[in-house]
């Protein structure tokens, strides 16, 4: 029973995972702005993803009172000037608001701050620059209003790079780490095998490297998909890309390796010494190369990894179960794979 | 086991020089590389010349040290089996390769820089970059030797050895190329983090396959 209880267990999180992640809805964040500067009041439209931002809205409240726009300019050096606009119309992705526009400002870009009455403050930097603007202080005409409670049921962090594709965590990165764990099973194994001569270490060896490599394309393709979107290319060339791809590429010679010595007794020898070299090339070209030279990728030198930032409560109750979950999966797979191939051996020595 | 290895590398010098003609035939196929290269006329832009010349040089150490397990069947491999310790044959091999495309890289980049000159703005003197070709070399042959005692073992020709060494020179080809183009930049060899991570994954490949070799090389 114990047995079957991971195995199970592991599927039933990953099933909770994957309805979570695709049904928990994103914060509202503000994704881009629009300024008319036609008239002598400039019009400020903003636009927003994620969870409406009318929510919890009073929709017979025509003056929109419950909502507060404020543009902020400048910083702690040059000073700062928060402004007030008007919010003439408010739908569930778009606001707009009036202002006149100001004679001077401390900075010539306005940042965007605007207060909603449920699903908390919202903000858009560098929202819009006013050309030709005199510098100096003071030019404001009110001052940012009071936290409004959040009252929004369980979302997912809004981040302005990649929105909504902040769901894939729950598949790129488990993915990895279950290839990574089974990887180094396969290691462990190979070594095993050379230390000991049994040929069961072999079989584990093959059974793991099979599972890792399926879990590895898996990890290049939902890394592709959100390269795609967040970098807007399905492939840059980027040290952890390359680590990545390199990796599978390896492991796919050892299958070659593998199925191309016709010479059955050869092969767990000359496999396990591959398998040790690639083990360890993995590691330094996932974990070592990446770390000292400029990347893009999330968690390497030059850009902070998703527990810096936006690895929030909500979040975290879906990754680690993920984590979990992926990797159940995986070992499952690689159990499976073990006995195919040691069925697959009892039958040709049969 | 270091003299039984500096022996076996004198010894694959020798008969690599008792065939002058592969020898010949590795280099006609640099050079000519480097001319078809030269005539392509689309790599004056420096990225593009220091990846060019790295793809020249792999696929030239490719043929210098893609053989060199070749004459260890049969008999001769009994005999090695029985007279030299593993440890010291790979060594002597991984000597030898190093030499090999050390050789290599004074024709292919000789080559390069009179056929192709360097990109305009670059500071890199022929000196340097033979010093940078001959540090790739040290990183590349390892594990072309490594790959090819594997391979060796298989039956599947030549060919495996292509297939399993690729994908891992991928990462030492582009930090080659990073480092090149730093050298061209004007940093200095001593400020490069490539020129680092190149020498610790060639040293790092030389000692794994030191290490493995033993396994592979038992029957």
């Amino acid at each position: 029973m114990t047995g079957k209880l991971w195995k199970w267990g592991g599927i039933a999180l990953l099933m909770v995972v994957v309805w979570r992640a695709f049904t928990t809805p994103m914060q509202p964040g503000l994704v881009a702005s629009e300024v008319d500067k036609s008239l002598d009041i400039w019009e400020i439209t903003l636009t927003s993803a994620g969870y409406p931002l009318d929510f919890n809205a009073n929709p017979s409240d025509p003056q929109h009172s419950d909502f507060q726009l404020v543009l902020k300019s400048g910083d702690m050096n040059t000073g700062i000037a928060t402004y007030c606009a008007e919010v003439t119309a408010v739908e569930s992705h778009r606001i707009v608001g009036r202002f006149t526009p100001p004679d001077t400002l401390p900075a010539p870009s306005m940042d965007v701050y605007l207060m909603t009455p449920g699903a908390g403050s919202l903000m858009l930097r560098h929202a819009f620059s006013v050309q030709g603007s005199i510098q100096g202080l003071p030019a404001e005409n009110c001052a940012l209003g009071e936290e409004q409670p959040y009252l929004l049921p369980t979302t997912i962090p809004f981040q302005p790079t990649i929105l909504e594709t902040i769901r894939n965590l729950m598949f790129h990165v488990p993915m990895w780490f279950a290839m990574f764990f089974i990887m180094g099973l396969g290691f462990v194994a190979s070594i095993r095998f050379m230390l000991s001569g049994d040929i069961k270490f072999d079989q584990r060896a093959d059974a793991a490297a099979r599972t890792g490599l399926l879990f590895g394309i898996l990890g290049l393709i939902t890394g592709a998909v959100w390269a795609r979107f967040t970098w807007g290319a399905w492939w840059v060339s980027d040290p952890q890309l390359n680590g990545a791809l390199v990796t599978v590429l390896v492991y796919s010679g050892y299958r070659i390796l593998r199925a191309s010595t016709a010479d059955d007794d050869r092969v767990p020898r000359l496999a396990a010494a591959y398998n040790v070299f690639a083990f360890i090339l993995l590691v330094v070209l996932l974990m070592i190369l990446p770390k000292y030279n400029e990347s893009l990728h999330p968690g390497k030198d030059g850009s902070p990894g998703f527990n810096t930032y936006d690895l929030d409560n909500t979040l975290r109750l879906m990754f680690y179960p993920a984590v979990i979950g992926w990797g159940a999966l995986c070992y499952w797979i690689y159990k499976l794979r073990l006995r195919m191939i040691r069925v697959g051996r009892a039958l040709i020595n049969r | 086991m270091m003299t039984a290895a500096f022996h076996i590398a004198r010894l694959e010098g020798r008969l690599a020089l008792r065939k002058a003609h592969q020898l010949a035939a590795i280099g006609l196929f640099a050079i000519c590389a480097v001319y078809l290269v030269f005539q392509a006329d689309g790599f004056k832009q420096a990225d593009a010349w220091a990846a060019q010349l790295w793809v020249v040089y792999l696929f030239s150490i490719f043929s210098a040290a893609g053989r060199l397990f070749d004459r260890e069947q049969g008999p001769t491999r009994r005999y090695l089996q029985w007279a030299v310790q593993p440890r010291a044959l790979i060594g002597g091999k991984l000597l030898y390769a190093w030499a090999m495309t050390g050789a290599m890289t004074l024709l292919v980049f000789v080559a390069f820089y009179l056929f192709l000159g360097v990109p305009e703005g670059s500071h890199i003197s022929l000196g340097a970059l033979i010093g940078a070709g001959f540090w790739g070399a040290f990183a590349m042959s390892t594990t072309v030797t490594t790959v090819t005692a594997i391979a060796s073992q298989t039956q599947a020709g030549p060919a495996i050895a292509a297939v399993l060494g690729l994908p891992l020179l991928i990462p030492q080809l582009i930090l080659c190329t990073r480092m090149t183009r730093e050298l061209m930049a004007g940093v200095p060899w001593i400020a490069s983090e490539h020129f680092v991570f190149l020498g610790s994954l060639g040293l790092g490949t030389a000692v794994l396959a030191v290490l493995l070799f033993p396994y592979i090389w038992r029957s």
